[in-house]
């Protein structure tokens, strides 16, 4: 309980400090917008055979191609949550020299991630909430009512982001100039989940790293209940594996963190950056 | 030693400080042979999507872009991007880095012309973009088998050089307002959106509404895509792009006396509000 309440006062924290930069949350939705979401449109408009995206239909099931984008930015905004709101969050603390004190609290260290993922996830969920707005009412997808049955798998993802956290969060603390990796690994974990295109025009290996992340599952369901998109896997065996990876990341994430804490505690790096 | 060289000695010296800087940066090298590959290869695999092997989606593509290779037509689009990147958080925020650093003021008390130091970190700039196009044209020949012959790349290069004062132009333009506004990220973020949706990145102008096209043709990136695209995978002449450079020459020399004027004003409003040590 005592950590709960921690991580909820981190994520407050976290949320009070968002506040002061209102450009940043405004960023949000429009970042996606004009990096990713109207590009990704226009080009599919190139391609589009008297108003209908035969090509597409073809490759991932459904001719809906702002449905299938707006969704993918959905869930890769939560992604972005991981890797930017929570891991990169400790080296905004370290630069700001306020880690070193923050990790002599009584406070777990694993319970700083999940604060931030939450504050981090607040963010995006309502900014992801915005954007499908205007992909509804500006570029005619249509999803609404049918995503909602792919809640349960939105809720289970969570779980998998926690462990995604925890990974590059090992990352950001042991390297001193971690915002490329973390923009990289962001993008291509992005990607490598579906949020732009179907899995099925991914080269093999690109392929069977998509099948290793939770986030594919999670969007994979949501787009075939919004969508009607053909299924990876499946059935019931897609929430399977979408629980089973999570599980997986959680623990792999929690062990790396863990040697990550032990060896900056050795080597007393902390406060470096 | 005449004013004119002194000016031109300040300028490579504050070229060669941000080279200097920029070499500490390994990630910064890095980042220069990730990005200007895999983000537009993860578009052309996008594009792959939508064509969806079926004919009649390929062809659409053919007739509205004039080129039936996808992955140049992207590439070529994004390298355009990233250069633009590169003017913004290069010399776009070098004055604002010096600001923060607590350089600024003495910077501004010394007798160096102040185009040398809005224009220096440009020089610098450059030699990374070449390496950029250089990655850019290396990866579509490795991975998509997209062959540019000598002549082609030497008409690319006249595109370069045509559009290099429009691009920094715009960086130094934006040099000032972020000086003058002190926030970086919104503003490279706003400034960067537009010139996404509107200068035909991943897609040919022709497809936007008649408004939108307006806007495209009146910023120079969509020029500077246009020929690229042209000169390399339609192998056009100089001739047929003339008109082109010529108004990206024009604009680059607007937006360069526009760039001084801006940083003028931002200068005098900075030494009378005493703000030039601020962030």
């Amino acid at each position: 309980m005592p950590e709960v309440r921690a991580a909820l006062a981190i994520a407050r924290k976290e949320l009070r400090t968002l506040r002061r930069y209102p450009l940043q949350s405004i960023n949000t939705v429009a970042q996606p917008l004009y990096q990713f979401l109207i590009p990704s449109v226009l080009l599919g408009s190139t391609f589009l055979v008297a108003g209908r995206a035969v090509g597409f239909q073809a490759s991932a099931g459904t001719a809906d191609v702002s449905g299938f984008l707006f969704l993918g930015a959905f869930v890769g905004g939560q992604g972005g949550a991981a890797f930017w709101g929570s891991a990169f969050a400790f080296r905004l603390e370290m630069m700001s020299g306020t880690l070193e004190p923050a990790w002599l609290t009584p406070t777990r260290r694993e319970t700083f991630v999940v604060g931030y993922l939450l504050a981090s996830l607040v963010v995006q969920v309502l900014g992801g909430a915005v954007l499908l707005g205007i992909g509804a009412v500006f570029f005619g997808a249509r999803f609404f009512g049918a995503a909602l049955a792919a809640l349960p798998a939105l809720v289970l993802v969570e779980v998998g982001l926690v462990g995604m956290s925890y990974l590059v969060a090992s990352g950001v603390l042991l390297m001193k100039e971690a915002n490329f990796f973390v923009d990289s690994t962001n993008f291509l974990f992005s990607a490598a989940s579906g949020t732009m295109f179907p899995i099925t025009v991914m080269p093999g290996l690109v392929k069977v790293i998509a099948l290793l992340l939770p986030t594919t599952y999670a969007l994979d369901i949501l787009r075939s209940q919004a969508l009607g998109t053909r299924p990876v896997l499946p059935g019931w065996s897609e929430y399977l594996a979408l629980a089973g990876l999570g599980l997986l990341a959680v623990l792999a994430g929690r062990w790396t963190f863990a040697r990550a804490e032990r060896r900056l505690r050795r080597s007393g790096s902390l406060g470096q950056y | 030693m005449t004013a004119a060289m002194l000016d031109l000695r300040a300028l490579s010296a504050a070229a060669l400080k941000e080279v200097w800087v920029i070499r500490r940066y390994p990630a910064l090298w890095a980042g220069m042979l990730f990005w200007p590959v895999l983000l537009p290869a993860v578009y052309v695999l996008q594009a792959h999507a939508y064509a969806g092997g079926d004919p009649r989606a390929t062809a659409a593509f053919l007739s509205r872009s004039g080129t039936s290779q996808i992955a140049g037509f992207i590439f070529l689009g994004w390298s355009v991007y990233m250069w633009l990147s590169m003017a913004l958080w290069g010399p776009g925020t070098a004055l604002r880095q010096q600001q923060v650093q607590g350089q600024l003021e003495a910077v501004f008390l010394t007798p160096a012309s102040r185009a040398a130091v809005l224009f220096g970190p440009v020089v610098a700039y450059l030699a990374l973009t070449l390496w950029m196009l250089f990655v850019v044209g290396v990866a579509l020949r490795l991975a998509f088998g997209v062959t540019l012959g000598a002549g082609e790349a030497a008409r690319a290069l006249a595109v370069v050089v045509a559009s290099t004062p429009a691009i920094y132009g715009i960086g130094a333009l934006f040099s000032s307002a972020v000086l003058r506004w002190r926030e970086v990220n919104g503003l490279v973020q706003v400034v960067r959106g537009l010139f996404t949706v509107f200068c035909g990145m991943t897609y040919p102008i022709v497809i936007l509404p008649g408004w939108a096209q307006h806007v495209a043709y009146s910023l120079p990136p969509t020029y500077v895509i246009g020929d690229f695209r042209l000169v390399l995978l339609r192998g056009a002449n100089l001739a047929q792009v003339a008109p082109d450079l010529l108004i990206l020459l024009g604009s680059g020399a607007l937006l360069c006396i526009l760039a001084a004027v801006a940083f003028r004003a931002t200068e005098r409003y900075a030494r009378g509000g005493g703000s030039l040590v601020q962030f």
